[in-house]
């Protein structure tokens, strides 16, 4: 049987219009052999979590740059809890250092800020998904 | 230029030169591309600029003489300096409306509103979508009232007014238009600048709300509008700093600005408007970075000569002022690091450098800490004084367009033109620059420079100080700066005040102006159904940005953007 491929949803989140992060990711991402489902600009926890589910992705990356991070991703996160749905998400984009410990403490597996490079994300993308299938 | 004896003298003397060379030219390190992707030759000639068909007097001619390549001023810096500025912006009006006065009070003559995203996207403060986001990126400005609080005991005699709105740009004009008119001011009088450009914003930035269409026919109004009663006013500014910052390379750059500045004059003329009542009101910001530094220098000069031929030739303009291209030079961020950030100082001088040897006429740089968050006011004064030391101290100010002739310069700006007429050349193939944003055509053409990019970056064959190369030790860590951050509370703050002026103002009148603007959109643009005095009397009666926008959104919905990647 052929091995499903990595399904990943990456969306901009609320307001901020800056994709360039996010698009290279994506781009970086299907280069590697990934499924990639992007949602694109202007998009809010609700739909981003709906389509998650939907399109039975194993992960979620989110691209935030204009600072209401600490409102949008919380919301983001237990929006898809409460729909019973424990898929991993990161964050990208322009974090200050200080809010790391506390987004990983409200349920954000990873964040990658600026600087962060492409294969570094491609790499802990696929070892999520081993860690997913290890019996 | 050159007579064909010499031409075939230099000719030989390359030939011989090349030939004794051979084993030494085996030394050099690598092949020479620009980040842009052109090929950087060993050596430039005249033989480089015959290649071209190079010809003095049409192709550079005289500073201040068509075509302008190489300045708009017959004495540029020997007249006046460049203009320095940097860009910032505060919550609430409360807190802007100090910050200007203390501004007029030192001398400045323009107030800068830099607004918060929710704004710049159609959205009031109480809207749920804008949760988390008011007042954080810039100044949210709903209604008449907040402009009545900004601008309180500001005197628009003195101080001009430059918005970077772009979607709802007429929402911005029409507040500035009302509080003048209540303040009996002529609008002739009327000083500042609107960005009012959105077809970057679909290209790169991501401020849109409605679709192109749309856009062009909003930004049309204005320019019709300001083209006929503001003359002290610049209608817009129209951008490539964004593409290029989103990734695009400096040709792609300067196509895409050529082709949104020729959308936007041909949306005024199918108005009616005459094209030298608009032109000189057009502005460019155009991306200025160190990292292209030749480059950067052979696009602007290239710019200048195109947007001359383009109004000379194509929109048949008779003023010189129409056919100059006026250089709002804007130094990005993406070039900066966070990684030994200090050197970021010496990447905004040569960026200024660059500028300068450019004949921009105002120049935005930013601050050594861009990379840690909105600049600490230490920060914003030494990016000017960076800007200070190059016009005071080098002597770049001494002559015009000082690269003027080099044999490399004119080759890189020649080929830099010729490469963009191309660029511009396939979208008018494939239907325009609209049609472009509608398919995703040139989001793609950006996002494929962007990837690009990055993997050369990230592979090493694109060199960072401090980043990729000449790293700091594991374990010095970067000194992270005292960043600025607005307050949660101006969010509880803003949506309390427009829920309190959404509740004493006469609704019925604002239903009546909002259902006016609706059915008016809903017409087809033409030279008699400008919006402008519509969205006026909706203002008046202190219908919001939201509003307004909602009014829009009924008669023309919202754009869906394309694929992408």
């Amino acid at each position: 049987m052929q091995e499903r491929k990595i399904r990943v949803l990456l969306s901009k989140i609320g307001l901020d219009g800056h994709d360039r992060g996010v698009v290279n990711i994506a781009m970086a991402l299907r280069d590697a052999g990934m499924e990639v489902i992007y949602l694109g600009r202007h998009v809010f926890p609700e739909e981003i979590a709906q389509a998650a589910i939907q399109e039975d992705v194993d992960v979620v990356g989110i691209s935030s740059l204009a600072d209401a991070h600490m409102t949008l991703i919380p919301d983001l996160v237990k929006t898809l809890r409460k729909k019973g749905s424990d898929i991993p998400v990161i964050l990208g984009g322009f974090i200050q250092p200080e809010d790391v410990p506390q987004l990983k403490a409200m349920g954000v597996a990873e964040v990658f800020g600026i600087g962060s490079k492409l294969p570094a994300i491609v790499a802990y993308i696929q070892s999520l998904k081993q860690t997913a299938v290890t019996p | 230029m050159y007579t064909k004896t010499s031409i075939n003298q230099l000719k030989e003397a390359v030939a011989d030169w090349t030939k004794a060379n051979e084993a030494k030219f085996k030394t050099e390190r690598k092949e020479f591309v620009t980040e842009s992707g052109i090929p950087i030759k060993r050596v430039y000639t005249p033989l480089d600029l015959e290649e071209k068909g190079f010809d003095y007097l049409k192709d550079i001619g005289l500073p201040g003489a068509y075509p302008y390549t190489r300045n708009n001023s017959p004495v540029g810096y020997r007249g006046k300096l460049w203009e320095s500025t940097a860009y910032g912006g505060k919550g609430t009006p409360e807190e802007s409306n100090a910050l200007w006065k203390s501004q007029m009070a030192a001398g400045a003559a323009k107030a800068y509103i830099a607004y918060d995203l929710p704004t710049q996207l159609g959205l009031d403060p109480d809207n749920k979508k804008a949760a988390g986001e008011v007042g954080r990126v810039g100044i949210s400005m709903v209604s008449q009232k907040d402009w009545e609080v900004a601008f309180d005991g500001i005197d628009f005699h003195k101080m001009g007014v430059s918005q970077v709105l772009n979607a709802p740009a007429i929402f911005g004009l029409a507040n500035h238009l009302t509080l003048a008119e209540k303040r009996g001011i002529d609008i002739s009088d009327i000083t500042g600048s609107q960005q009012n450009d959105v077809l970057k914003e679909y290209m790169a930035r991501g401020n849109y709300v409605f679709p192109p269409a749309a856009s062009i026919r909003l930004a049309g109004d204005i320019l019709q509008h300001v083209g006929l009663h503001m003359p002290k006013y610049q209608a817009i500014t129209v951008s490539g700093v964004h593409q290029s910052e989103r990734g695009a390379n400096n040709v792609n750059e300067l196509a895409l600005m050529m082709l949104n500045g020729m959308a936007y004059l041909q949306a005024g003329v199918d108005r009616g408007v005459d094209v030298d009542i608009m032109a000189p009101g057009v502005m460019f910001l155009p991306g200025v970075d160190h990292y292209v530094f030749f480059e950067e220098i052979a696009k602007l000069r290239a710019a200048r000569r195109m947007w001359a031929k383009i109004l000379k030739e194509k929109f048949k303009a008779k003023k010189p002022e129409s056919m100059q291209y006026r250089i709002y030079g804007a130094h990005g961020g993406m070039g900066l690091h966070r990684e030994q950030y200090l050197n970021n100082i010496a990447r905004t001088a040569l960026a200024a450098m660059a500028g300068a040897l450019s004949g921009v006429e105002w120049l935005d740089t930013r601050s050594y800490d861009e990379q840690f968050g909105i600049p600490t006011t230490e920060a914003q004064v030494n990016t000017i004084r960076v800007q200070n030391v190059v016009a005071y101290e080098t002597g770049v100010d001494a002559t015009v367009d000082p690269l003027g002739g080099s044999y490399f310069v004119e080759s890189l700006t020649s080929e830099t033109e010729e490469r963009a007429w191309k660029v511009m050349e396939d979208i008018e193939k494939l239907g325009g620059v609209v049609r472009c944003i509608e398919t995703g055509h040139v989001q793609r053409m950006i996002a494929k420079d962007s990837y690009d990019w990055q993997k050369r970056f990230e592979s090493g064959e694109i060199k960072r100080v401090g980043v990729n190369i000449f790293q700091s030790s594991e374990g010095e860590a970067e000194k992270p700066l005292r960043v600025y951050r607005s307050s949660p509370a101006i969010e509880k703050q803003r949506v309390d005040t427009v829920v309190e002026v959404k509740k004493k103002r006469d609704n019925q009148k604002v239903k009546r102006c909002l259902d006016e603007l609706t059915a008016l959109a809903r017409e087809a643009p033409t030279a008699k159904n400008n919006m402008i005095p519509a969205v006026m009397e909706a203002v008046k009666e202190y219908a919001t940005v939201g509003e307004v926008c909602d009014a829009f959104r009924t008669a023309w919905g919202e754009f869906r953007e394309p694929n992408a990647f």
